[in-house]
């Protein structure tokens, strides 16, 4: 240590001669650096299928918004006199057994369903994140004990527990939202804690606890933005699997009930009319599958552009 | 590994205490008498008699402890809303029946998905396997619930090829009446497809990168013997951890799919239950399906740590 000092008193910076400056023009063969969300953004936009989803979904994202304004109609207040009309010039996709129009009661269900997808995948995302790198970033017997809950409630059939907690809060959008998330959050901790076990090594995070920073900021602002791509991927992957599970659980009675709408009860009602009136349910089921396939396909898209192992 | 075992058997145990306590609150605080449209036209003391003698008039914490004792002897307690059913008796009426559903969906979607993903694999690049793979997220998107109606719809409403609603009983539970099976069978199988042939499709090619495939290549072996005992065999790996969580989920019925063609088995007859407050065959069947469910688990991470020994050292990464 002694030495070192002395060298560098013995050092001064009028030894030091510049022997040759660098010349300008190699700087110019050096290509623009290429960051992970620039290259990953420029690998999805070269995907067509992906580009293709996503200007599907933002279609759909516009309709949810304008679409039950488009035809004027009251889609909540029964209108005897139209029961059941075919398709029409009045009613594009028709109208429903108590003579609502169908094309604004799709797009209010499918708002319904997206929304429920949508709150899901946040609660799942946040809670998934929180309690994943909290195991992770501390590890020894909280990770422990964390982890002996986390097998505990993976173990239980998760349909089941949703059916239970629909029971117990009655049908609304409330108790769907609770009755869903519930246990949703577990596959993403696992995931994210996997992730940042093996970040919580970096020298970034020894330099960041160096400078003493509170071990939630540490998560908050170093280890969880590195983690981003893999979030992003969850978000895209679990928003079909809501889609799917709202959509069953309205049909079998035990999701939403009327008079809310929502794609799996518009689905419902159109399979009771299904055999003289099958408009009712081939365009429910069509938004819902044509959604959820533009997500599938978005998500490999992701897959192939966020996922280094992907890369080829 | 004794260790291990040990302490994932405590864990089930655990489980399914949390299960049973959590069910049984969870129903007892349900809004609902299950027995108010039974007792309405009864006389006082009959109405009295009939609370009393499914415990309903005790209170909740009470009725808890009766419960839990008579859980430990596979004693679930009598059906509140069908009289002289119990748990057992529904298992064994209605099991078979979910089972046989199940079955068939799992042997028709897993074979062919992995038929399907085998080609896929060898015909890479080609429109064989593009149509695979579009095939395979088409199928991913649409839902059983959807697929059932649509074929319900055309081959059975339509082209009357087939039954619409309707299940083999009696001496044909398990090997006869086929067509009544045919449609059930299609639209929950139809995912097993699309899952397991783009599951082992990813695995093929992913061996096929692998360091010791170049080495057998290098060593001269025989092409079918890399594709048989390198390739295949350690491509399979994924489906097999994949297999029983589909099993335990087969065997306990497909809401969906079950609810739409009218087939009487322990998925609707759960939601049944669940819809007329039916507290003790709820409360038994979610036990029942959870400690299948969880047994199954159990059992495939035990067989794993001994059949791959790369998954013990990993630490049982799945």
């Amino acid at each position: 240590m002694a030495q070192a000092k002395n060298t560098a008193e013995a050092l001064r910076p009028e030894d030091f001669v510049i022997l040759r400056e660098r010349s300008a023009p190699s700087d110019l063969l050096v290509r623009e650096p290429v960051g992970y969300w620039k290259d990953a953004w420029r690998r999805l936009r070269r995907n067509k299928v992906a580009m293709t989803s996503l200007v599907v979904l933002g279609l759909f994202l516009i309709m949810i918004i304008i679409g039950p304004y488009l035809r004027g109609y009251d889609y909540i207040t029964a209108a005897p006199q139209y029961k059941n009309a075919d398709m029409s010039a009045q009613f594009w996709l028709g109208a429903d057994a108590l003579g609502r129009d169908l094309f604004s009661r799709l797009w209010v269900g499918t708002r319904v369903s997206f929304v429920i997808a949508i709150v899901c995948t946040a609660v799942q995302v946040v809670v998934g994140c929180l309690y994943g790198s909290v195991m992770a970033y501390f590890g020894g017997i909280v990770d422990e004990i964390m982890m002996r809950i986390l097998e505990v409630i993976t173990a239980i059939p998760s349909l089941l527990i949703t059916i239970l907690i629909m029971i117990a809060l009655g049908n609304s959008a409330f108790s769907l939202l609770v009755a869903l998330c519930i246990a949703s959050w577990c596959p993403t901790a696992r995931v994210v804690r996997g992730q940042i076990m093996q970040l919580r090594e970096s020298e970034y995070v020894m330099a960041a606890e160096a400078m003493g920073e509170r071990p939630m900021r540490i998560i908050l602002r170093h280890l969880l933005p590195n983690i981003m791509g893999i979030l992003i991927l969850d978000v895209a992957t679990s928003i079909p699997g809501y889609i799917f599970q709202e959509a069953g659980l309205s049909f079998i009675g035990l999701g939403l009930q009327t008079p809310a709408i929502s794609l799996g009860l518009l689905i419902s009602n159109g399979q009771a009319v299904m055999n003289s009136h099958v408009n009712q349910l081939i365009f429910p089921a069509a938004v819902l599958c044509i959604m959820v396939l533009a997500f599938n396909l978005l998500g490999d898209g992701l897959r192939n552009a966020l996922d280094p192992k992907f890369r080829k | 590994m004794i260790k291990f075992v040990l302490r994932r058997f405590l864990e089930l145990l655990l489980a399914l205490f949390l299960i049973a306590t959590a069910t049984f609150f969870l129903t007892a605080a349900a809004p609902g008498d299950p027995l108010l449209s039974r007792t309405l036209a009864l006389p006082e003391a009959s109405r009295d008699a009939m609370y009393a003698k499914y415990g309903l008039d005790k209170p909740v914490l009470e009725r808890y402890v009766i419960t839990m004792k008579g859980m430990l002897h596979g004693d679930f307690g009598e059906s509140v809303v069908y009289q002289g059913q119990t748990l057992q008796t529904i298992l064994r009426d209605k099991l078979p029946v979910s089972a046989r559903l199940g079955l068939q969906q799992l042997i028709f979607g897993v074979l062919v998905g992995l038929l399907l993903g085998v080609i896929a694999a060898v015909k890479r690049e080609t429109w064989i396997d593009r149509c695979i793979v579009v095939f395979a997220v088409l199928m991913m998107s649409v839902p059983e619930l959807v697929l059932g109606l649509i074929f319900q719809k055309y081959f059975a409403g339509t082209l009357k090829l087939l039954p619409v609603i309707g299940w083999p009983t009696g001496k044909d539970l398990w090997f006869g009446g086929w067509k009544y099976t045919i449609l059930p069978t299609l639209s929950g199988g139809l995912l097993y497809i699309a899952t397991y042939s783009r599951l082992l499709k990813t695995s093929i090619l992913d061996v096929l990168d692998q360091d010791y495939i170049l080495t057998a290549r290098s060593k001269g072996l025989s092409e079918p013997r890399i594709v048989w005992s390198h390739i295949m065999r350690n491509s399979m790996i994924p489906i097999v951890t994949r297999l029983p969580v589909t099993l335990a989920m087969c065997l306990t019925g497909s809401f969906m799919i079950e609810k739409i063609f009218a087939i009487p088995g322990i998925a609707a007859y759960f939601v049944e239950a669940v819809s007329a407050n039916d507290l003790s065959i709820v409360l038994g069947e979610t036990v029942f399906l959870a400690a299948l469910f969880i047994t199954v688990i159990f059992l495939t991470d035990i067989l794993y740590t001994i059949v791959d020994p790369r998954i013990r050292i990993q630490g049982g990464k799945r």
